[in-house]
């Protein structure tokens, strides 16, 4: 999975990748990288029709939000209507990965390996708050927050969360593809091809993430000031 | 919780200490052997090898045992007619801080005789060797690893003495004891990389691995075992 170069089979850069794309866009190439044209916005408008109404998660639930993810599934809440028809339980046939529950650091390389095993275009949730930030799980064994491992979506607050927040959480995830192009390749979320198995966060990134806050025992820091490096996130579009 | 005398987390500051005081642990008082047939008969046979006896919870008996001979005494309670305490329901420790000793707990029921007993062994924290009852309870395997896991209690005799809950790569000693602090010893990012770079060649051992016979996964090199060993404290 990643971008080769045909002549090398080299893995290209981000950047190689965005330099490419700017000079098609100075010869008027098909897809236009970087300027809508009118072939892209229509085909967008039906890729992305078609991905957020057929989105297939892939369920890793760990901990009691897992019972609210099966609840939402079942038949009072009924995930099917939003095109979540069938729970993937292989990463390669799912589409959005929701973890649900708490992950220690010895489960952290198997939520990454599934986090890479997934194919593109992959979105990811995080339901309730030990996946989001560790929640109460404050200790030598968690992983504070997943998106120390994998790039996240959606957080859903709560403890856990009702099957209302996961569904809302998962048509906010729909209104983010709702706004994709293939023309923003970024937006497409590229992957480069060496930070597969590593730690998405850097190390600074990390310990502001992980830092002790509110229902710790020592109140050094206060996760709400920590400063990242992590683009905004998308605006709640629905009304 | 907090009183003028000092924290519970003084323990954790201090760091650990040998204990030089084996009474610092709280013991009740010695409670009254006639109520458990099993209590006298062990102060007959083994005499001061039974350092000291309590009731706890109005019917648990609790037995204090030498460490040195905590197999002999397991031994005969399992074989002994009069006694035949065939199910071993748990292997655990517990710590109290402060460097008292920490004490392993053998919890015992006799299914012939409907009979429960406490055995308890106490180890001072510079030497926390025991021997292995894995060859008399084979359920042992596991619980000792747990102990060995979490309390660093080294089990002589023991035959896969592995961590068995904490990843096979973890370097900061034992979770368990009251030295340890709440947040581990690394930083969160290094032990986000550690985590990440776990090897899962080291949870199982060589022979399940030929077994198992998993597609990519190839035997693990001869000296992968020995990287537990700097684990120790």
């Amino acid at each position: 999975m990643g971008l080769t170069d045909g002549e090398s089979g080299d893995h290209l850069s981000l950047a190689e990748v965005d330099a490419l794309g700017q000079a098609e866009a100075r010869e008027g190439g098909l897809l236009g990288f970087g300027s809508p044209t009118f072939l892209t916005t229509k085909v967008d408008f039906v890729v992305n029709w078609a991905r957020r109404n057929s989105l297939w998660p892939m369920p890793f639930g760990t901990a009691c939000c897992a019972i609210e993810m099966m609840a939402s599934a079942a038949s009072n809440f009924d995930l099917a209507r939003f095109g979540m028809e069938r729970m993937a339980f292989s990463p390669r046939q799912a589409d959005v990965l929701i973890c649900a529950g708490r992950v220690p650091y010895k489960l952290a390389p198997v939520l990454r390996r599934i986090w890479d095993q997934m194919m593109q275009p992959k979105w990811c949730v995080s339901m309730g708050a030990c996946a989001s930030s560790g929640g109460v799980f404050d200790v030598y064994s968690m992983v504070q927050g997943i998106d120390t491992i994998i790039p996240v979506d959606v957080y859903i607050p709560g403890c856990p969360p009702r099957p209302e927040g996961l569904i809302y959480g998962l048509m906010m995830i729909q209104e983010k593809i709702r706004g994709e192009s293939l023309s923003d390749h970024y937006g497409l979320r590229a992957e480069d091809p060496a930070l597969v198995g590593r730690p998405r966060a850097g190390t600074e990134e990390v310990e502001a993430l992980a830092g002790p806050f509110g229902n710790s025992t020592q109140q050094e820091r206060l996760s709400s000031l920590a400063q990242t490096t992590r683009p905004e996130r998308s605006e709640d579009l629905l009304p | 919780m907090v009183d003028e005398s000092g924290s519970a987390f003084d323990a954790v500051e201090q760091g650990p200490k040998a204990s030089g005081d084996p009474t610092g642990t709280p013991r009740d008082s010695d409670g009254d052997p006639s109520g458990h047939p099993t209590v006298t008969a062990l102060q007959s046979w083994f005499g001061s090898t039974v350092l000291h006896h309590e009731v706890q919870a109005g019917d648990q008996h609790v037995v204090f045992v030498d460490a040195a001979r905590n197999r002999e005494v397991l031994k005969w309670l399992r074989d002994d007619p009069e006694q035949r305490y065939d199910l071993l329901a748990d292997v655990t420790a517990v710590d109290y801080g402060g460097g008292k000793p920490i004490q392993i707990v053998y919890q015992l029921w006799s299914v012939g005789h409907k009979r429960a007993l406490r055995v308890k062994c106490e180890l001072p924290l510079d030497g926390l060797t025991i021997d292995s009852v894995v060859q008399l309870w084979s359920t042992a395997n596991w619980l000792e690893r747990e102990v060995y896991d979490l309390f660093g209690v080294e089990f002589t005799g023991h035959p896969d003495l592995r961590r068995i809950l904490m990843p096979q790569n973890y370097a900061e000693g034992h979770p368990l004891r009251k030295d340890f602090p709440l947040r581990g010893r690394f930083s969160r990012a290094e032990q986000t990389r550690r985590a990440l770079s776990q090897d899962y060649h080291d949870d199982y051992t060589p022979e399940s691995l030929e077994v198992g016979g998993a597609p990519g996964l190839a035997p693990p090199e001869p000296n992968r075992s020995t990287e537990t060993a700097e684990d120790k404290p």
